[in-house]
């Protein structure tokens, strides 16, 4: 059981890292400085889809509260969410539609309309997926499945970005993209909260990343750290340790 | 609501399910009735003449069409009730559920959207089915063509196939409470058997899944009449169903 305490996402809470800019993508570039990258690390099972998901407004905390832009996740306003992409588990990705038709209805669920669903060629070409966008989401690749994810969340060009192993099933081209996007994304004043089991990957792109174990926040990670491999299981073993001590 | 409009009727659009769904019983339900019309009148001997004969009410025109009518009110309800249980079923089958969630479009503004479009497509079908039993009868040439005769009871196929869909809408609310389209499936089976229990008891003009087959055979021998609170029931139930789907979609979190 996850309980979250004080948790927060939004510009009233100054401890926070996901305060928000105004959206940007790659070479777009709006409000720099405001964005960036909070990274969540943990072994399977740690909680951090559970975090992301009461984030979202998707699940109800057991107690303390989830805000999202100073907004109560579960009843936040839908223009908020307007501001907000995201990426869990599945993409946005119906298998009868074609690509374009998937983009475009995200797009349109996002509360684009008239000369903003411009962005839907954009959005396409940028990820790669011109090639299939009259395609149907059912022949693509997994790996294209999870470009369309991420073309589906950053259409709108959020201010705060959700994303749970964005570089699933993608190769290493992949995921120098998705590398590249992050950065991009926080460079153009969005708040990026991502997931990964790529230590690696992640202190490149991270100015923060949060050790999360058995659904407990258990420490920080300097992306700058020399072997964070070793500092994360070093952390991890300090907290099952001291658990069963006061077990 | 209008983009949610969109991107559900594009969905419907798109569904090999709907499409499959929409020839099955475009064609099937008027050409089903039309065999057993056929076999009705033949004189044959055994069992499916003999059950052909025990539907049949009257000749020419009206006894094939009220044949199609009784066959529309439990087809059309199946067949409907699969396309309805999908549409809400497979957002978590297809695990595209989540993918609702922190929108600019509430989840209960695309709950209701879907069952808006179900509704234009279930009085689309009932349409076809008509239009489709008024051309195979000619084809067939069952009797002569009264023109008033003949619109009164394609009018009244047409009502009778709205009506067992638009009862189809509430498996929304059993595929969206399952999270899937398997129970809303099941539960749409149970409902209809309970509705030949019902009639069989005599009690089926107060169950609102039995008043379309009751319409089809309203003025038959022996046939219950239908009160005007017993028709009213088929768009309350249908209405209460699509308030509580949105509810649920409204409240609903990802498990």
């Amino acid at each position: 059981m996850m309980v979250l305490d004080d948790l927060s996402a939004g510009h009233t809470q100054p401890s926070s890292s996901f305060r928000c800019g105004k959206g940007g993508r790659r070479g777009r570039s709006r409000r720099r400085g405001r964005g960036g990258v909070h990274a969540v690390v943990g072994l399977n099972g740690a909680g951090k889809t559970t975090l992301m998901r009461l984030l979202l407004g998707m699940l109800r905390p057991d107690s303390g509260r989830a805000t999202v832009l100073g907004h109560d996740a579960r009843q936040a306003p839908h223009h908020v969410w307007s501001a907000v992409g995201h990426l869990i588990e599945t993409s946005f990705a119906y298998p009868e539609l074609t690509v374009r038709e998937n983009v475009t209805s995200t797009a349109l669920l996002h509360g684009l309309t008239g000369s903003g669903l411009d962005a839907v060629d954009e959005v396409i070409e940028t990820f790669e997926l011109g090639h299939w966008s009259d395609r149907r989401a059912s022949t693509l690749s997994l790996g294209n499945q999870q470009r369309l994810g991420l073309a589906s969340a950053l259409v709108h060009r959020p201010s705060m970005v959700v994303l749970d192993e964005p570089a699933n099933a993608l190769d290493p081209a992949g995921v120098v993209f998705v590398r590249d996007l992050l950065t991009d994304c926080a460079g153009g004043g969005s708040a990026v909260f991502v997931s990964s089991h790529h230590l690696d990957q992640l202190a490149r792109v991270a100015q923060r990343i949060t050790v999360l174990h058995r659904g407990r926040i258990v420490g920080a990670l300097d992306p700058g750290d020399s072997d964070l491999e070793q500092r994360f299981f070093n952390m991890v073993h300090r907290h099952d340790l001291s658990t069963e001590a006061w077990g | 609501m209008r983009a949610a409009l969109q991107v559900e009727w594009l969905k419907l659009r798109r569904s090999r399910v709907t499409l499959a769904a929409t020839a099955l019983m475009g064609l099937l339900v008027p050409a089903t009735g039309l065999a057993f019309y056929s076999v009705a009148l033949s004189g044959g001997v055994g069992a499916i003449a003999d059950k052909a004969a025990t539907f049949l009410i009257g000749e020419g025109w009206v006894g094939y069409l009220r044949l199609v009518d009784q066959i529309a009110a439990v087809a059309v309800f199946g067949g409907a009730g699969v396309v309805v249980a999908w549409g809400f079923g497979r957002e978590h089958v297809d695990r595209t559920f989540p993918s609702l969630f922190a929108l600019a479009v509430p989840r209960g503004t695309i709950a209701l959207a879907k069952f808006l479009v179900l509704s234009v497509w279930i009085v689309a079908l009932a349409l076809v089915i008509g239009f489709v039993a008024l051309g195979l009868g000619m084809v067939a040439q069952v009797g002569p063509v009264e023109a008033g005769a003949a619109i009164g009871e394609i009018g009244k196929l047409i009502l009778i196939a709205t009506a067992a869909g638009i009862l189809a809408l509430t498996m929304g609310y059993t595929a969206s409470l399952g999270r899937g389209y398997l129970p809303a499936i099941g539960t749409l089976m149970v409902v209809i058997v309970a509705a030949q229990v019902a009639v069989l008891f005599g009690t089926g003009g107060w169950f609102p899944f039995a008043v379309p087959g009751l319409m089809a055979v309203a003025g038959a021998e022996g046939a219950p009449d239908l009160h005007p609170a017993q028709l009213a029931l088929v768009p309350a139930v249908a209405l209460v169903s699509m308030w509580m789907t949105t509810r649920w979609w409204a409240n609903s979190e990802v498990t």
